[in-house]
């Protein structure tokens, strides 16, 4: 009997993972069915035992109970206790030059693992030595982005966890590190590198539900929420905001009249109720302008 | 190589931050331009959108008269040297350098033929089956110049590429890129907030702030005719002095008056005060370090920009002193001869080069008589 394509496929898979070659003789339907699932099995239990890869998928998605962590970590020669911290990368699409890059920058022999997490994100698992820092993890993250922007001509977005102590840690340093990055692109979008540890109060906005800050901009705003202010505005409010509520300073930055730009700002008040000379009235603002913003990104997506 | 123009660029973040404002800019084939300013300028973010690496988000960036906005960052024909460049550990000098050009499947004999070129210009032919850890600072940094040589570019955009070396290899590595410009006859684009770095390596510099060019210049017309006072006092070292100064206009004289001291306005610089109507309002007076004289000869023959005041701190620089000294309770800086007497505590005059002063607008900062 011909082989079916599932036993095609499965034999496939096997020849990638293992690099064994069978020859499967069914007579019936039954028996490919039968061999079908037997090559399955082998192909999980391969994985299991001598992929370090499928582990630490695994492992970093919490698909790996805690009990069994150890052991299987140990049959794959990775040490458990060590400190460790995980990057995320993400890019236009993880293709090969990206994935060369990578493995150049981490050979096998500095213990750090690179785990794809999908078609445009890769995990870099890498051990810390004794005496790297914060500081450290900083600097190598950015000469991760710097070294794809340069060899591999691409944009990238890299978030990175704390630092951790076991690999009973790695699904939340994989959670902390996945937040990063949404909280980043949402909120620091003109940045490349977010440390899980500096998201700011992007992280606390990030965490509110949808009626909550629905709830928190008709209380400032009314029932006439501001998707976005026009591009002078914008820039204006920023610039105020970057000079710590300086109208000498802003004006100045921006060759404008302090009056044009008093104007602006009781034009702001006027349509939102909010005086942004004012401390408490101009934080305000800036924590709803990222509500709206982040309203906006989920919606979007 | 390659010609570019920046017209009207324009970069938004999402977040609405407005990181880069009208740019614009013609860069000549072969000419080293350097884009300066502190940090937060968006020096980088328009290096980065001329590479590909951040959509632009208005105006039209050309390349060789081609419209490049949405062209992909490998299809621009350029190479980048950043500043946390990364040598892989596991490779030789040699493979360093060709692995750009394996990833892009480029053949072996081209490979060797370019890896070869770029290590003569770099003098590197001896170290090419070295491994990074056995190079010194500046041998790696030449090997990440090599990388993006051996690509033959149209243009070459250097992000801060010395920033990560001590200050002694900074200056060896600022006469090796001059000396790799001459060599390679290419455009570069440079990024850097080091003014001096700047006004060494460039053939023109484009000054940034805040998203906005401030003036694109020669270094030397940076220096003597600087357009505001955010330039005037971003270029030089140490930085030009300023000091507030009310002016006055009788009949054809004009008078700087600054606390006690009264300074004569030279013939030069007098029109455009008294066609600005400056008459009676207060003006920024700049003046550099070099142009505080001490010397005697110079006090007698400049009675009409004398002023005085005592010595806070005296510096000695070995070729140089500089003299801190305060004037209406504004900071000075005289760079004077290290002959000079004076020293800490001293009551001293000086007198001021009226033919260089720069003056300013006080409250739009621009220049009144450049």
């Amino acid at each position: 009997m011909d082989h079916t394509q599932e036993l095609q496929k499965a034999l496939q898979e096997l020849r990638r993972i293992t690099g064994i070659g069978l020859d499967v003789q069914a007579e019936s339907e039954e028996e490919t069915e039968q061999a079908v699932a037997q090559i399955r099995c082998l192909c999980t239990a391969y994985k299991e035992k001598y992929n370090k890869t499928d582990f630490l998928q695994s492992l970093l998605t919490g698909g790996i109970p805690s009990y069994d962590i150890h052991d299987r970590a140990s049959r794959l020669h990775i040490n458990v206790d060590e400190r460790r911290v995980l990057f995320l990368l993400e890019t236009k699409k993880m293709d090969e030059t990206v994935t060369e890059i990578l493995k150049s920058l981490f050979p096998s022999q500095t213990k750090t693992y690179l785990v794809p997490v999908s078609e445009k994100a890769a995990a870099i698992l890498r051990p810390m030595r004794a005496a790297e820092t914060a500081d450290n993890v900083r600097a190598i993250a950015r000469t991760i982005v710097d070294t794809m922007n340069t060899e591999a001509l691409a944009h990238v977005r890299l978030a990175y966890s704390s630092i951790i102590g076991t690999l009973s840690d790695l699904p939340a340093a994989f959670q902390e590190a996945s937040l990063a990055l949404k909280v980043g692109k949402l909120f620091y979008s003109e940045q490349t590198v977010f440390p899980y540890n500096e998201l700011g109060i992007g992280r606390l906005i990030y965490r509110l539900p949808f009626p909550l800050c629905e709830n928190f901009l008709k209380e400032i705003f009314g029932e006439e929420i501001p998707e976005s202010f026009d591009e002078d505005t914008t820039a204006t409010i920023n610039r105020f905001f970057q000079n710590n509520l300086n109208i000498a300073e802003t004006s100045r930055q921006l060759h404008m009249h302090r009056n044009t730009l008093i104007y602006r700002l009781e034009q702001i008040q006027k349509r939102t109720g909010l005086d942004l000379r004012l401390f408490e009235d101009a934080m305000t603002f800036k924590v709803a302008t990222m509500v709206i913003n982040y309203l906006h990104a989920e919606r979007n997506q | 190589m390659a010609s570019l123009s920046l017209e009207g660029i324009q970069k938004i973040y999402p977040n609405g931050f407005h990181a880069v404002k009208d740019f614009n800019l013609e860069i000549a084939d072969k000419e080293f331009i350097i884009f300066v300013g502190p940090s937060g300028c968006g020096k980088s973010t328009t290096l980065r959108m001329v590479a590909g690496l951040e959509d632009i988000s208005g105006g039209t960036l050309k390349i060789d008269g081609k419209v490049m906005n949405d062209v992909e960052p490998k299809d621009r024909d350029i190479a980048m040297v950043f500043q946390n460049y990364a040598l892989y550990p596991h490779m030789t000098v040699y493979d360093n350098m060709a692995f750009g050009l394996k990833l892009r499947k480029v053949p072996k004999d081209e490979i060797d033929r370019k890896v070869k070129e770029a290590a003569r210009i770099l003098d590197l032919d001896k170290l090419l089956d070295r491994k990074p850890k056995a190079l010194s600072g500046g041998q790696r940094q030449r090997v990440a110049m090599g990388r993006a040589i051996v690509r033959n570019p149209k243009v070459f955009l250097m992000d801060e590429p010395l920033s990560n070396l001590d200050a002694k290899l900074r200056v060896q590595m600022r006469i090796e890129i001059s000396k790799l410009h001459e060599n390679l006859g290419a455009t570069i684009i440079y990024v850097t907030h080091d003014q001096t770095e700047a006004m060494t390596l460039g053939t023109r510099i484009v000054v940034m702030k805040d998203g906005v060019v401030q003036q694109v210049d020669t270094p030397q017309n940076l220096y003597n005719t600087p357009c505001n006072l955010f330039v005037a006092g971003f270029i030089g070292s140490p930085q030009m002095n300023f000091l507030d100064a009310v002016c006055n206009v009788k009949g054809d004289d004009v008078t700087l008056t600054i606390g006690e001291h009264v300074l004569k306005v030279p013939g030069s610089k007098k029109k455009a005060l008294i066609d600005g109507g400056y008459n009676g309002k207060t003006v920024v007076l700049g003046i550099r370090p070099e142009d505080v004289h001490d010397s005697e000869a110079f006090i007698s023959n400049s009675p009409d920009s004398v002023i005085t005041s005592t010595i806070k701190v005296y510096e000695l620089l070995g070729a140089e002193v500089f003299l801190y000294f305060d004037v209406a309770g504004t900071q000075m800086t005289a760079r004077v001869n290290p002959r000079t007497t004076l020293r800490t505590g001293d009551k001293a005059v000086f007198a001021l080069d009226m033919e260089k002063i720069h003056i300013f607008d006080k409250e739009t900062e621009l220049t009144i008589t450049n």
